[in-house]
């Protein structure tokens, strides 16, 4: 597609929908309905994806190759429903994460510098 | 393994039309395995659906059309990229969404000029439909929404007694019973009493006349008058027995008649004959609820002295009702209050009640129903315009099917081709509403010139804000209404039958195309409006042959008003009268002249209630009614009234003579239906005087034409000299030319004394029919705008159903048929359409016009005559419509016909 040849620094900053699907399929490829149980769990029900808004991201982040499809994926036989597609980051997903990530990392530095923002209690 | 679909994924499933096919079928499938999860989780279940829905509603409406961008933002780089190979641009998607609407603009123009006839006749039926609603809602809005220009007005009441447990006729109140509300009640904040007469203003050149007020100061409370100037009057001013004279006059007299003088407080006027100092100037925005008065004085200025005697009923009332206090509660108050003082004062207080009326509903009166049902009407035009607009839409989408088509198959998204028919409906619809103001602008105009007696409306009636703001909700509706239909339905056509098929053959079920269904439902509208119109228009008829009573042609009328303090007892006011009589019959060209207390149709009338000799007294206040006048000898030959027994009054009947009067037909029927009336006696509630019966005379109508036939009785003037008083001169020839010789004969008795109204009665017949008159043109006016547009409509749909049809008739005419029998079947299923329609406009008006009823005189809402002719009329005019494209069809030359396939 036409903009999947993007560079990882036109990308950035990303929409917070889209920094979370990155997130989620980061680490292991799953499918949409998974993605967004997921980001919401993580987010403690702050973001909520409805399927238009996530298929939508997904479609957006296809085209510039931040995700891909899973061609053979590991069929978990039982819970499995034939229409799902699997989904995972591409190298360039994984590049253009890690720089969103910096750049938020330094905005929180920025941010604990000036004493805007507490250091996390340790647990 | 596969479940059963929740119904919400079922519903889903068809929402995930909205979008673009692409992505639908790239991601349908998992986008419904997404709801369908969702649907199944606990949280969602149950009641819990309509929160699911609620963020399913969310999500699509901020989706869906991301998502369309996103589409033709692809398609568009995708040809950029076959044209350049390199590149693409970025877009934003903001320009992207201005520069497709600037490209629908621009084509839509281009559309629409291609096609002058038809943007021309439909920018122009909308035209005529959204300007006659918003004219008429500006008078809606100034009339009904506008606030009263009273502070709280919402709160303020008019206040009147009741007769009986009679609410619906509201009589003057008495002074002392309306203090007793004032004392008593709890639920007003303030109870002001105020009367409004003619007041004589004399010490200037020559005697004039002012409205005149003479008020409590609660009235300015309740009312939240400010001065200009000065004050207004106090409590103790205007206390019986020790009332101050003094006056406050209004803005407008103060301007007009004293040139804006500030030197004007502390000036004396002469009102009544009295001298009153000048205390103060009302403030600009100071207006009286019930008219234009100009001076405002202390009650105690009134001229009749038993204003303040409990019995005797002359005033009108307001309060303003405690903020938390309500109309009800308020009318169950006085209720209990009218109830004490009925006990407390049994012979002038039985039953009479108290009814409160919200200040609005008083000052609008029957113009708010008058407004609702013309503002009614004009809805129903901007509905048939609409449908017209609608149906001209349709008969060109079918002649434009190839051009879509090619753009469909070109590779236009079915949303992008409804986005663009729809930018032309919206060009249309801004075209017709702009064109609209202005024809509202014109006829508001004339509208405010030709209501009867002006609208009651506060303030002007115009194109304020709110009107322009109806115009483009109006017009904006009106896109969609007359838009949706047709563009939904070209871009559902299908490609490749429009594409193989030059014209496609329609299918049994579907004779005329869906046009018919449009067509019908605007003959079913018209129906309504004809109806409407024609149970107005023979109410009319009827009112204009109702026999008066008398004879309204060459007859002159004034009014004047003798000042008390100058004329303060009967053989002073007799005097005059006696005087003036012969006065006005010397008048050069008077055949005839008479006073009378009250001219028929003129808006001034008194009524009692009577007690006949003989018969067991009835309850006070139960009475039976009659409307009772006052005339020197002659009235009835000046009027030419039949005199239908006995005499006229004559030089006997004078004071100290016995009391006697004449009865009307009606009271002679109703109280002696089987002997002669003629020297029975009766007297007037309240009276101790019997009056002898000495003539019958013929019913008048009195105070409209409408009126049933009412019990009259008339007294002798000169028995009871009344300081109110109206003369009547039969003339030669044209009335109006005695006019200077009627003022001068006045004159000649009394050089102060102001006389005005000079008009032909025939004038106040004509003016008793002005509202139903109005609203008569008015709705016709309608109708036969919707009558015109509907047989508009038809040609355009039969029109097009023919040429659809081309091939049929070709074969029809092949195999033998004759021209008289394809334009009879034209017709005849175009007849069968309107009968259908006006059987459902029939339906609708038997169930709504109900609601005319108290606009109508002599026919009933269900008139037999009107509900038969209308729809004769309507299928007569719709065949009309039908003949000339049938007569085109049935002169198709079969070879043709069928070679054009």
């Amino acid at each position: 597609m036409a903009r999947s040849r993007s560079q990882p620094t036109e990308l950035v900053p990303l929409t917070p929908v889209v920094l979370h699907i990155l997130l989620s399929v980061a680490d292991s490829e799953r499918h949409g309905y998974a993605i967004a149980q997921e980001v919401e769990a993580a987010t403690d029900g702050q973001v909520h994806m409805g399927p238009g808004t996530l298929y939508g991201s997904i479609q957006r982040m296809l085209a510039s190759g931040l995700i891909e499809e899973v061609s053979h994926r590991a069929r978990d036989a039982s819970h499995d429903d034939e229409r799902r597609r699997y989904y995972r980051a591409t190298p360039l997903g994984r590049r253009t994460l890690e720089l969103e990530l910096e750049r938020l990392a330094r905005v929180v530095g920025i941010a604990r510098g000036k004493r805007l923002l507490r250091d996390p209690k340790p647990a | 393994m596969t479940r059963r679909e929740s119904r919400t994924t079922r519903a889903y499933r068809r929402l995930l039309r909205l979008y673009p096919r692409a992505f639908r079928e790239r991601f349908g499938d998992e986008m419904l395995a997404f709801v369908e999860a969702q649907s199944r989780m606990p949280r969602y279940r149950g009641a819990g659906v309509v929160c699911l829905w609620a963020r399913l509603a969310m999500d699509l409406t901020r989706a869906a059309p991301r998502s369309r961008l996103d589409a033709l933002r692809d398609r568009r780089e995708r040809k950029n990229e076959a044209a350049h190979v390199g590149w693409a641009s970025q877009t934003h998607p903001e320009e992207e969404v201005v520069e497709t609407l600037a490209q629908d603009i621009r084509y839509a123009l281009r559309t629409l000029a291609k096609r002058p006839s038809f943007t021309l006749v439909a920018a122009l039926t909308l035209a005529l439909g959204i300007g006659a609603t918003t004219a008429i809602f500006s008078a809606v809005s100034a009339v009904l929404l506008r606030p009263l220009p009273y502070p709280d007005g919402d709160r303020l009441v008019a206040l009147w007694a009741s007769s009986g447990g009679r609410t619906t006729e509201r009589l003057l109140a008495s002074y002392p019973d309306v203090m007793d509300w004032r004392g008593r009640s709890k639920t007003f904040e303030e109870i002001g009493i105020m009367r409004s007469q003619s007041v004589n203003l004399t010490g200037g050149d020559r005697p004039d006349r002012l409205i005149g007020s003479f008020a409590t100061p609660g009235v300015f409370r309740v009312l939240g008058a400010t001065t200009a100037l000065g004050r207004t009057f106090n409590d103790s001013e205007a206390t019986p027995g020790r009332g101050a004279r003094v006056a406050v006059v209004s803005h407008t007299v103060w301007r007009e008649r004293f040139g804006r003088d500030r030197s004007i407080l502390g000036r004396t006027l002469i009102l009544n004959g009295v001298p009153h100092a000048v205390i103060g100037v009302l403030a600009p925005s100071f207006q009286s609820p019930f008219g234009p008065d100009e001076v405002w004085m202390p009650i105690t200025s009134i001229p009749s002295s038993s204003t303040f005697d409990r019995g005797v009923s002359n005033v009108w009332a307001i309060g303003k009702l405690r903020p938390t206090s309500s109309v009800d509660a308020a009318r169950r108050e006085l209720g209990a209050i009218s109830a004490q003082l009925a006990s407390e004062f049994p012979n002038t207080n039985r039953g009479v009640g108290a009814i409160v009326v919200p200040m609005r509903e008083q000052v609008v009166g029957p113009m708010g129903a008058a407004l609702l049902t013309v503002f009614a009407a004009v809805g129903l035009v901007l509905l048939i315009a609409c449908a017209n607009v609608a149906n001209l839409q349709l008969a060109r989408a079918a002649s434009r099917r190839h051009e879509i088509a090619l753009r469909a198959a070109l590779g236009a998204a079915r949303w992008r081709i409804v986005r663009q028919l729809l930018t032309e409906s919206a060009l249309l619809s801004f075209a017709g509403g702009t064109l609209g103001v202005l024809f509202a602008k014109w006829a508001i105009g004339v509208l405010v010139t030709l209501v009867p007696g002006g609208l009651p409306a506060f303030g002007d009636v115009g194109l304020d804000r709110n009107a322009l703001l109806f115009a483009a909700i109006a017009s904006a509706v009106s896109a969609v209404l007359f838009g949706l239909a047709p563009a939904l339905r070209a871009a559902r056509s299908d490609l490749r039958d429009t594409l193989n098929a030059r014209s496609a053959v329609p299918t049994a079920g579907r004779r005329f195309g869906a046009g018919t269904a449009v067509m019908a439902a605007q003959l079913a509208l018209c129906t309504m409006l004809l109806i409407t119109a024609g149970l107005l228009g023979r109410s009319l008829g009827r009112l204009r042959t109702v026999d008066p009573g008398f004879n309204p042609n060459n007859v002159l009328s004034a009014e004047f008003r003798l000042p008390a303090v100058k004329y303060k007892d009967d053989a002073s006011r007799a005097e005059f009268f006696r005087r003036l009589i012969p006065a006005l019959r010397a008048i050069p060209g008077a055949k005839s002249a008479a006073l009378v207390g009250a001219v028929p149709l003129s808006g001034n009338w008194s009524g009692s209630g009577y007690t006949i000799e003989g018969r067991p007294a009835p309850q006070p206040g139960a009475e039976s009614r009659v409307q009772y006048n006052t005339t020197s000898d002659a009235f009835f030959r000046t009027m030419e009234i039949p005199l239908l027994a006995g005499r006229d009054f004559d030089a006997r009947d004078v004071r100290g003579s016995p009391p006697v009067a004449i009865v009307n037909q009606t009271l002679a029927r109703r109280e002696w239906p089987k002997e002669s009336p003629i020297g029975k006696r009766l007297r007037a509630a309240g009276d101790s005087t019997w009056m002898t019966v000495v003539g019958v005379a013929g019913d008048v109508k009195h105070l409209t034409l409408a009126d049933p036939p009412t019990a009259q009785l008339y007294m002798p003037m000169l028995q009871s000299p009344n300081i109110f008083s109206s003369v009547v001169v039969r003339a030669e020839g044209e009335p109006a030319a005695l006019t200077a010789a009627l003022r001068n004969a006045i004159w000649s008795i009394d050089r102060d004394q102001p006389v005005w109204k000079i008009r032909p009665i025939s004038a106040l017949v004509d003016f008793s029919t002005r509202q139903q008159r109005f609203t008569l043109m008015i709705t016709a006016a309608f109708a036969g705008i919707a009558l015109l547009l509907g047989a508009i409509g038809v040609y355009g749909v039969m029109s097009y159903a023919v040429v659809q049809r081309t091939r049929e008739m070709g074969i029809r005419i092949a195999i033998g048929a004759r021209q008289t029998q394809v334009v009879a079947m034209v017709v005849r299923r175009t007849l069968a359409v309107a009968l259908a329609a006006a059987g459902l406009g029939v339906a609708g008006a038997l169930a709504t016009t109900g609601l005319l009823a108290t606009q109508l005189f002599g026919v009933a809402p269900r008139d037999p005559l009107t509900f038969a002719l209308v729809p004769l009329l309507l299928s007569s005019v719709a065949a009309l419509a039908a003949y000339l494209p049938a007569r085109r069809a049935s002169r198709v030359d079969p070879m043709v016909a069928l070679r054009a396939e």
